[in-house]
This record gives structure tokens, C-alpha cells and sequence, in this order.
């Protein structure tokens, strides 16, 4: 059953006054973000958005989202048109967005407050997540006293706490090291296959993408709209070893192949994108 | 002997008032200098002690307090409530800023003419001046508060439903605050300013910018000296307390990444 089903979404932008851009020789002062998405996805799977920067990912995701809404075609959650933020739907951003004036646990709770979940009730579901992702002891901490891993561990625990159906996740380990961001996939992907929730990850990472996807839906050059979609025949549940073995070299070159081609275009095109006339 | 960091601190930070004091009593006792343009420390020191045991002293200091307080409050509930208008309404910022970008331009003191012609030589117009000496700040930094607050927190308020006076209350000016007491605290000190200006400008008994006037008036600088220290002394005072009640209020400190 197809949770989300986008439908030739079209997303034009205006630039500021002045700015122009250069589209196959025309130029306009609209910038075309997304060029005719179409995309389901399953209730319960992993999807991972990959493409070049500008492609549009993120544009997608806020329309899924109903943070922002499409200049043509339409987004269905659960066979309704998306045209508001849902309650069905989480949001983890690449920039952590949580509260300085709240502690780790109160940011958890945010989302339920508004919900109307009493106090115990919140803060129950609030510890538990903070179990979940090893953070029992930080729970009184502000956010300028934990790392970043840690930040980004309780903006997906405030995430989770609502039980969205939809996890929407705009790049969220890309300002993390290397090394942290391995354990947080590994952490996430155990805490998502212990669930039924449906992700939408965007991310620039090939291996992040390889890792975590049921599938990896490669996104266009702009106008971004769906090149390919490939399934990734990895095991799960999944453990971080997966990534030195031959199958995922094997998942990691089908990627690259459906990609490379898109990221030359979208290098191409950033030569003659922005003009700033006079 | 170890000396902690905070006696360190002081000690440092009164280097330059003793070192001062020394100099400027040797120049004073010298003789090089006439003692009504620069009186001793020593003579600073008595006239202090004599205002201090004067009953009247103390109600210069209570009628100076009364017109800071009174024009830093208005100030400063009127100067959030005016950035936070124009920080929320583009229409209203549309409306309303160029007038104040240009209105906050004209040194206040540039006003007094005018306020005196409108409002006489009262209580009112020393008020006003030190209103609109504190409205400015706060309504700046207020205002830019609340437009640097991250895109990210309006984007989940509106995912889990947080919008009108909710979305104000419980995001929006947490996340400008530290902005706000920024200006709070530069209100303070501009009202401190204008409070001399409106005391010294527009005629008064009571004040502590009228034992200044009166010193200049009688040749005696060391009450003129000694209204500068009180005023001083009171400002610093004040400044350190709405400080402390800032960070009191800032829990959880503001270290925002820049994206």
C-alpha cells in the first residue's frame, strides 16, 4: 500500500527582483525547482532521496510535508491531498532546530505538548526515547551542553515522540563527522526497523543512502524529477559491518552510475545559473 | 597563599581607579591647579560625606530614580511591544520603519526644544526624553529578534500546530531573548544618559542633575564631581541587576550554528 503518492509535482520559484537565471538558452526570472515528480512510496519503507545539490530534494520534502505547496500537481498522504503540515508527519532538520531554552527532555516533549498530552504522559514517552538513543543522563542538559550527535539524537527523539507515520529527514547527519554519523545510522536504522514508520531521507551520501534505503530514488539535475529508482537488496536487519561487504559495493556502484551522469549536469549548469543583471 | 580568579578580577579591575586617584590628588595638592576647577579627592570625599548626611541629598537621588525608572518602564514596554509588531508584520514594518529609521536619526537632545514648547517646564517632558532614550533600543533589538529567529522553529511550530499567540509565547520571544535583554540592557544605560540631559536642560529642584548645575553654578566642582560618581555609582548598579535577572531568564545559554 503507497502511503505517499506524488503526482507530476511542479515547483517554480521567483527570484528576487534583478536575479535572473539562464534555462536551456530562455531567460527567466522563475527558477524550476522540481520538473514533474512522481513518486510512491510504501507504507513502512526507507526511502532515500539522492541527487545533486539544487535538484530539488528538499523542495520535495517541505511539500510533503505541507511547509510549502507545489505550483502544479499534488502530494497524497494516506489518499489526501497534502495541503497543510499533518499531524502525521515528523521533521528532522540538518541543523538540529532544537530549543536553546529547553532541556534535551523538554525539547522532546515540544511536539505532544501541543497535542495535548498530559505531563507524565510526556515525559514517560520522553525518557524512553532518551533510553533509546543512550541519553538517560542528559535529559537535563540544554542543548549547548551536549555534541552535535547528541543534538541531532534528541531532534529525532522529538521527532519520534508524536509517533509520526512520516519521518521526514532533510539531510540530518550531513553536519556531523564521519565517525558520529556511522553510529547514528546504525543507531536510527535499529530504532526504524523496530517501528512501522515511513522515512524520507535526503541526503548527498552515497553509502548513508546505500546503508539505511529500502530503496534510493535518484532525483535529476534541476528541474528535479525522478531519474531512477533502485531497490537495495540488502539484508536487514542491517548492522554497521554491512558496509565492507561486496553487496553493498555492488548497491553503492548502481547508485553512483544512476547519479554521476546528473551531478556533471547540475556543475554544468551552475556555470551559467546565477546572473545577477544589473 | 593562592588568590582565587574573582579577587584577581577585582584587583585588576581597580588598577586604573587608584592609579587615578593617586595622580590626581598629587596634581590637586601640587598647587598647580586652582581647587575650585579641580578639587582633591580628600575635598570629594567630605563633600560626599556632607551631601550623604543631608536629608535632601537623598531626595535628588529618589526624584532622579523616579524619572529613570518611570521613562526606562515606559521605554521599554512600549519598545517591545513596537519591535515585536514590526518584527511580526512585514505590513507593519512596511508602515512604521522607514518613519522610525529615519525619526531615530535625530539626537533626542535635538527634541527638548520642541518638547518644552509642547509640554512646559514639567515633569512630563523630562519623562518623555528618557521614554524615547530607552523606546530605541529595545525596539531595534527586539525587532531583530525576532527576525533572526531561525526559520527552522517556525517550520515546526506549524508542523505540531503552534501559531497566533501560542506560537508567540512559547517560540517566538524565547528565541528572540536574548536579543531583547540586549536591548533592555542598552536602554538602561541610554535612559541613565538622558536622564543628565534632561535634568541639566530642563530646569528642575530636585535631582541629581540639579546638585551638578548647581556646582557649576557656584563654582564648587566637587559637587559636581560628586553628582557624577552618584550617577555613576546608581547606573552601575541597576545595569548589573537587569544583567543578572537577562541571564537569569536566558536559560540554556543561545550558541546558534550559523547555517
Amino acid at each position: 500500500m503507497d502511503i505517499i503518492v506524488a503526482k507530476d509535482v511542479r515547483k517554480k520559484f521567483k527570484l528576487k527582483h534583478g536575479q535572473q537565471v539562464k534555462n536551456n538558452g530562455i531567460v527567466s526570472n522563475e527558477i524550476d525547482a522540481l520538473g514533474g515528480f512522481d513518486l510512491n512510496i510504501k507504507k513502512g519503507e526507507f526511502l532515500v532521496l539522492v541527487g545533486p545539490s539544487g535538484s530539488g530534494k528538499s523542495v520535495f520534502l517541505d511539500i510533503v510535508g505541507g511547509l510549502s505547496t507545489p505550483t502544479s500537481g499534488v502530494v497524497y498522504l494516506d489518499d489526501k491531498p497534502v495541503d497543510a503540515p499533518s499531524e502525521k508527519t515528523g521533521y528532522v532538520f540538518q541543523q538540529y532546530a532544537l530549543f536553546p531554552w529547553r532541556t534535551a527532555l523538554s525539547n522532546i516533549e515540544f511536539g505532544l505538548e501541543s497535542r495535548g498530552v498530559v505531563k507524565e504522559e510526556r515525559v514517560k514517552i520522553a525518557r524512553e526515547l532518551l533510553s533509546l538513543f543512550g541519553l538517560s543522563d542528559f535529559e537535563d542538559r540544554y542543548p549547548y551542553q551536549l555534541s552535535g550527535g547528541m543534538q541531532q539524537r534528541v531532534a529525532i527523539a522529538r521527532a519520534l515522540a508524536t509517533k509520526p507515520e512520516v519521518l521526514l529527514m532533510d539531510e540530518p547527519f550531513a553536519a556531523l563527522d564521519a565517525q558520529t554519523r556511522e553510529i547514528l545510522q546504525n543507531e536510527l536504522i535499529r530504532i526504524w526497523e523496530g517501528t512501522d514508520t515511513t522515512v524520507i531521507f535526503v541526503t548527498h551520501s552515497i553509502d548513508e543512502a546505500v546503508f539505511l534505503a529500502d530503496r534510493v530514488a535518484v532525483v535529476t539535475a534541476r528541474p528535479g524529477k525522478i531519474k531512477e529508482i533502485i531497490e537495495i537488496d540488502l539484508p536487514r536487519p542491517r548492522h554497521g559491518d554491512i558496509r565492507s561487504c561486496s553487496a553493498f559495493a555492488a548497491n553503492r556502484h548502481k547508485v553512483w552510475g544512476a547519479l554521476k551522469a546528473e551531478v556533471n549536469k547540475a556543475q554544468q549548469d551552475w556555470k551559467h545559473a546565477p546572473v545577477n543583471s544589473k | 597563599m593562592t588568590i582565587s580568579n574573582k579577587t584577581k578580577a577585582f584587583l585588576g579591575s581597580s588598577i586604573v581607579p587608584l592609579l587615578l586617584v593617586i595622580v590626581w590628588q598629587y596634581v590637586a595638592s601640587s598647587g598647580y591647579v586652582a581647587s575650585f576647577i579641580l578639587p582633591s579627592p580628600n575635598q570629594i570625599i567630605k563633600t560626599f560625606v556632607t551631601n550623604f548626611v543631608e536629608k535632601e541629598y537623598a531626595l535628588h537621588i529618589a526624584a532622579s530614580l523616579k524619572r529613570v525608572l518611570i521613562g526606562f518602564l515606559i521605554g521599554t514596554v512600549s519598545g517591545f511591544s513596537f519591535g515585536l509588531l514590526m518584527g511580526l508584520s512585514r505590513t507593519a514594518e512596511k508602515i512604521f520603519g522607514p518613519f522610525f529609521n529615519v525619526i531615530r536619526q535625530v539626537p533626542i537632545i535635538g527634541f527638548i526644544p520642541l518638547i518644552i514648547m509642547w509640554f512646559g517646564v514639567t515633569e512630563l517632558p523630562r519623562i518623555i526624553i528618557i521614554t524615547v532614550a530607552a523606546f530605541y533600543p529595545v525596539t531595534l533589538n527586539t525587532f531583530a529578534g525576532i527576525r533572526n529567529v531561525p526559520k527552522e522553529y517556525f517550520e515546526l511550530s506549524s508542523v505540531y500546530g503552534y501559531k497566533g499567540l501560542k506560537l508567540i509565547r512559547r517560540i517566538v520571544i524565547p528565541a528572540a531573548l536574548p536579543s531583547i535583554t540586549t536591548g533592555i540592557t542598552l536602554a538602561l544605560g541610554m535612559s541613565w544618559a538622558m536622564l543628565m540631559a534632561a535634568e541639566l536642560f530642563i530646569q528642575t529642584y530636585f535631582g541629581i542633575g540639579t546638585r551638578i548645575q548647581l556646582g557649576r553654578d557656584k563654582f564648587n566642582m566637587a559637587l559636581v564631581i560628586v553628582g557624577i560618581i552618584t550617577v555613576g555609582a546608581l547606573g552601575f548598579f541597576m545595569t548589573t541587576i537587569v544583567e543578572q535577572l537577562a541571564k537569569a531568564l536566558d536559560r540554556g545559554k543561545i550558541i546558534r550554528k550559523e547555517t
